[in-house]
């Protein structure tokens, strides 16, 4: 299946905006790592070179097969990017006692930015920051949908409200934005919503559900809603909101 | 090539070793008399304690104004005199401070609730000024302050005496990490973590052995050992982790050949430094625990040493190190000395860029 990213650079300073929240004293450059990947998910760790050495080798990360990110483990996920601290002054280790535990992780295949800085151990940022990585993949990263063969996958079904008539008993509790599974139904309903050009009522029909349970659905995620209308607005159609919810949307 | 323990250095450590005689400590026997860490009484950090102390939401908020105007107060003050916190990193700080002290710090300021409401604290008010206080005034790391660090997923009790664990020490667990998943031998071998200080390594790299593998964690400092001991209870990690009381390689004597891994982050800051370093490390962290003498090396090059005579064939080995010079010089050593037993050296640099380890393996 072909996937597309439309992940325009220009969006990061906003997204930066939107889903970080590091100090403002600090530096935001990223730091030259001198090796690709992050050993802390076991992962392929690339030495300075010296003569005569044998790297440690791994398994090769999986590959990146333009797409299916979301599916891979935090592990795998992590061998995709580059992480960097935010640079610090001096020499740093038994040097310093200031904290400086904010992480940035750029996933190279994409081009998309997380970063984390507001817990108090290193190790604790990374999780935040992977896992802001996985919705922000969810948002940007958009496959191809075939409309004439369209059957919503499972992931879509299970975060659709129980009265969408053809989400089937046997998909279960309705899942929430809280929820880590959540990314991966919000990214296959801007996938469909992307493939009928930013309509909700067209979509609403392949989901078996009326267009206002749909953009409740869509107002219930902050970040979703976001996308959803970011789309919209390309193609000079208006807006979700709340208090338009009553208005027929189209 | 046959091991020998001449190093320009070695006669300064020999020396030390010698006042502190190896007193063998064992974890599970924190009421030993033998050894002169069980008399250290290791402090419970503020988040441990029970919430006895209750004190009215006002007085409480009086509190956090008083000691936020302070941390705004010092500006970039710090920062200048000796790249020290600014006031950003202050009121970070005084928001933890508030986590750790107060029982229900989630509903704090954000209720409307009546001022005369009571609040469960871990901490009587006035200690809280006066630790507040001993941060800003006296330069207090904030670590001590609260008596622990975040470091990786764990909490480390940490106090004055005891080295507060770095964020660049973390890549050290995850390099062992790495190399334990490939080798089912080396997962389940004895480790050792010399100069463990809080146990952090100690305990992270327990943390990813298998079953039948185990860690030996040892220091000279008898606060360092009592204070690992704690934080080794505190994840029941005590079938697995030894601490022992001594210099350097001395309390492993009955390991020699024997080690499936060796790591360590000794004090490696070259001594001319230590008067420059900023406050809340150069005025409360143990000198011990930074000095490496003249060019920092002293301890590392000995390392270099204890890799060759303890590690069995195939062990694996990581030092932290000051940065890039020391990075180099250790693999210069290494290669003119000890190429008949170390090799696969490799040097790894620390989140910020900077060359920090040297690992390599036995032959
Ligand atoms: C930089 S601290 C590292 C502590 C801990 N491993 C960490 O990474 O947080 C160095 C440690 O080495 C210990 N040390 C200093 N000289 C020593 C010696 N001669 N023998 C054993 N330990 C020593 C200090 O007490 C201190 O705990």
């Amino acid at each position: 299946m072909a996937h597309k990213i439309i992940f325009k650079p220009t969006f990061i300073l906003n997204l930066k905006q939107q889903f970080t929240t590091t100090t403002t004293s600090q530096t935001h450059n990223i730091s030259h790592c001198h090796f690709l990947h992050h050993p802390f998910f076991n992962i392929k760790i690339r030495p300075i070179s010296l003569h005569s050495t044998t790297p440690i080798t791994t398994t090769a990360a999986a590959t990146a097969n333009h797409g299916g990110y979301l599916d891979l483990t935090d592990d795998d996920l992590m061998r995709q990017c580059e992480m960097g601290t935010f640079k610090t002054s001096g020499p740093g280790g038994q040097h310093r006692n200031k904290r400086e535990s904010a992480v940035r992780l750029k996933h190279l295949p994409t081009g998309i930015i997380a970063q984390a800085g507001e817990d108090r151990s290193q190790h604790m940022n990374r999780a935040s920051a992977i896992k802001r990585l996985r919705s922000l993949i969810a948002l940007k990263v958009r496959k191809t949908v075939d409309l004439d063969a369209y059957s919503p996958p499972r992931e879509l079904l299970q975060i659709l409200p129980p009265k969408s008539s053809i989400r089937g008993s046997d998909i279960g509790s309705q899942i929430g934005p809280n929820n880590p599974k959540f990314a991966m139904g919000m990214q296959a309903l801007l996938d469909l919503i992307f493939a009928v050009d930013g309509s909700v009522s067209d979509a609403a029909k392949y989901l078996g559900l009326s267009t206002g349970a749909l953009s409740r659905l869509i107002l219930s995620d902050d970040s979703l809603r976001k996308e959803v209308n970011d789309l919209r607005a390309s193609k000079r159609i208006r807006g979700i909101y709340w208090y338009s919810l009553w208005a027929q949307i189209q | 090539m046959k091991l020998t323990l001449t190093n320009h250095n070695f006669s300064t450590l020999l020396n030390s070793s010698f006042i502190n005689l190896t007193r063998p400590f064992c974890s599970l026997s924190l009421s030993s008399s033998l050894s002169s860490s069980t008399s250290i009484k290791p402090q419970v950090p503020i988040f441990l304690r029970p919430p006895i102390y209750s004190t009215k939401l006002n007085d409480l908020k009086k509190w956090h104004n008083w000691a936020k105007n302070i941390a705004f107060s010092i500006g970039s003050s710090f920062v200048q005199s000796d790249n020290g916190p600014d006031s950003t990193i202050l009121c970070r700080e005084l928001k933890w401070f508030i986590e750790d002290v107060v029982e229900n710090h989630h509903s704090l300021f954000s209720q409307v609730g009546d001022d005369n409401e009571k609040v469960k604290m871990r901490a009587d008010i006035e200690e809280l000024y006066c630790l507040w206080k001993q941060r800003i005034e006296e330069r207090k790391p904030f670590q001590y302050i609260v008596g622990c660090e975040h470091w990786k997923d764990l909490v480390l009790s940490v106090q004055e005496g005891v080295l507060i664990p770095r964020p660049e020490t973390e890549l050290i667990v995850d390099l062992v990490s790495d190399v334990v998943s490939k080798n089912e031998g080396l997962k389940r071998g004895v480790w050792a973590d010399l100069g463990t200080g809080s146990g952090a390594l100690a305990i992270g790299i327990g943390r990813v052995l298998g079953d039948g593998g185990k860690v030996i964690g040892s220091d000279l400092s008898p606060v360092a050992v009592a204070v690992a001991g704690y934080n080794v209870q505190r994840y029941s990690l005590q079938d697995k982790i030894e601490l022992r009381e001594g210099s350097w390689l001395e309390p492993l004597k009955d390991m020699e050949g024997k080690l499936a891994g060796l790591v360590s982050n000794p004090p490696y800051i070259p001594s001319k430094e230590i008067p420059v370093l900023q406050a809340e490390v150069g005025k409360h962290e143990p000198r011990v625990a930074l000095d490496g003498g003249i060019d920092g090396m002293d301890a590392l090059l000995h390392l270099c040493d204890g890799a060759d005579l303890m590690l069995k064939p195939g062990g694996f080995f990581a030092f932290e190190t000051n940065g890039e010079k020391q990075c180099r010089e250790l693999v210069d050593y290494m290669k003119s000395n000890k190429s008949a037993s170390l090799c696969n050296l490799e040097i790894f640099a620390d989140f910020a860029g900077i060359q920090r380890f040297v690992i390599g393996f036995h032959r």
